[in-house]
């Protein structure tokens, strides 16, 4: 399907590819002056682009496969070294992925009790530095992709974690349906979170402090985790029935608007300063907020509903 | 049998399998899926209430769950009959399409003890063992009908 994104989806790629490592530099580096300087503020915000950089690595990884597929039959492209920087970069978006889920973790508890905790704040430090560490890995193995004559490991690597993880999803005869299931269990576990978060904003629930259903976001998470887990290995089993199509992408980019509305349902202080109590009422543009948040994972699950009749995948 | 046949013939159930339009099948099997988000979600958020999860919400907030699940189940009633319709012949006969069918009905009836236990005790701060076993049978029939639904793609119509 020719359209503009899978047209420059090897573009993509190359600009969105500085994100995880430069993302979890200045996460590092924030997060160190704030150590030094005692400043709790900057801290939390050294998390939250955590959690962002977190976000924004999914389209990241996308794209990469997506380029491989475009890139791999072109002369003078070494097939084997995408496929050694591609299993590189799945260690490090699983790290980084960790790494944001504990800084979300810290953000959640940070508005709930007035600050993050210190071992949780320690620990997406460190984890940051060990994504770093191997997303430098990865970067560094994509860029050998273009300069055949230095990649000495490429030539003689066979063994691809990517080709396991398809191997297992397409042999296995109920690896890809039992994924299946619990991608609609975690569907439906976030469904219910959500909508509870987003009605109380819109007005139902009225009695209810917002801090009351804020307390819910952990099994938003659940759900939106085993969701996460499950789609990557579809993805991971087959990217070739997804690069092309449409919905997928679609579905991509409203995972990240529903990303960054998570992230403000969790952070975002007007409901707690101050007013925590029953009867809040919120402004206008949280309403706008709770409608965006809504839309879009209607939109993600119509999309993914959609992928094996707009595309062609299952 | 016949009867079968008869429903499989209508035109509305040939227009859902046959169309080659989006708003065929797809969009019906979407609305199907969006309506379940909705129903399981709602139950399920209620029954984690009843297990002790955000116990400062007072029960009467929870009310709207039970508008939530009457709108999803009319979605989803419509959009089920809708795709069994379509297919009549093969779902009428199919033995793991009618586990399914007494899984959601068995899902469907644990709201009702659910809904009279919220709308009786309003405020109160412990739910008493029967509600929460109520509440747990809930949580597990609901994931036994999504797991036996989903896996239909495999047993049945694959």
């Amino acid at each position: 399907m020719p359209s503009i994104v899978s047209v420059n989806v090897e573009h993509l790629h190359l600009i969105s590819n500085h994100i995880p490592t430069i993302g979890t530099v200045v996460v590092l580096v924030l997060m160190t002056i704030a150590f030094f300087r005692k400043d709790e503020g900057l801290k939390l915000v050294g998390l939250e682009i955590l959690f962002a950089v977190a976000v924004l690595t999914l389209p990241v990884f996308i794209s990469g496969a997506a380029a491989f597929q475009k890139l791999r039959t072109m002369p003078g492209i070494s097939s084997n070294a995408i496929r050694l920087h591609q299993d590189v970069a799945i260690y490090g978006f699983v790290w980084l992925q960790i790494a944001g889920f504990i800084g979300w973790v810290a953000l959640w508890r940070a508005r709930r009790f007035g600050r993050a905790p210190k071992g949780l704040t320690i620990a997406s430090f460190l984890l940051t530095i060990m994504s770093l560490i191997v997303m430098g890995r990865a970067a560094n193995l994509g860029g050998d992709i273009h300069h055949p004559e230095i990649a000495g490991a490429a030539t003689t690597a066979t063994d691809f974690l990517q080709a396991k993880i398809s191997n297992i999803m397409v042999n296995s005869p109920w690896a890809w349906p039992s994924s299946e299931t619990v991608h609609f269990l975690g569907l439906s576990l976030s469904f219910g979170v959500l909508l509870t978060i987003n009605l109380r904003i819109l007005g139902a629930m009225k009695k209810v402090p917002f801090s009351a259903v804020h307390r819910l976001l952990p099994w938003g998470m659940l759900g939106f985790g085993l969701n996460f887990i499950t789609g990557m290995l579809f993805f991971i089993g087959q990217p070739g029935q997804y690069i092309d199509s449409a919905p997928f992408y679609w579905k991509i980019v409203f995972l990240v608007v529903a990303g960054a509305n998570f992230l403000y349902l969790t952070v975002f202080r007007k409901a707690w300063a101050g007013n925590d109590s029953p009867n809040w009422q919120a402004p206008g543009i949280d309403k706008a907020m709770a409608y965006v948040s809504m839309f879009s994972w209607l939109v993600v699950l119509y999309c993914g509903r959609m992928l094996p009749f707009i595309g062609h995948s299952f | 049998m016949g009867l079968l046949n008869w429903l499989e013939m209508l035109p509305l159930s040939v227009w859902v399998h046959e169309s080659p339009s989006i708003w065929a099948q797809p969009t019906v099997m979407t609305f199907h899926t969006m309506g379940m988000g909705v129903l399981v979600g709602a139950c399920w958020i209620l029954d984690l209430r009843l297990l002790g999860v955000s116990r400062s919400i007072p029960l009467s907030a929870f009310r709207w769950v039970f508008r939530a699940v009457g709108i999803a189940l009319v979605v989803n009633v419509i959009t089920g009959v809708l795709l069994f319709m379509a297919r009549a012949t093969l779902w009428g006969t199919a033995f793991p399409f009618l586990i399914k069918i007494l899984l959601v009905v068995a899902s469907a009836s644990t709201v009702v003890p659910l809904r009279k236990y919220v709308m009786s005790h309003g405020d109160t701060g412990d739910v008493d063992s029967r509600a929460r076993m109520w509440a747990m049978l809930s949580i597990a029939a609901w994931a036994a009908a999504i797991t036996s639904g989903r896996l239909l793609a495999y047993t049945v119509a694959g």
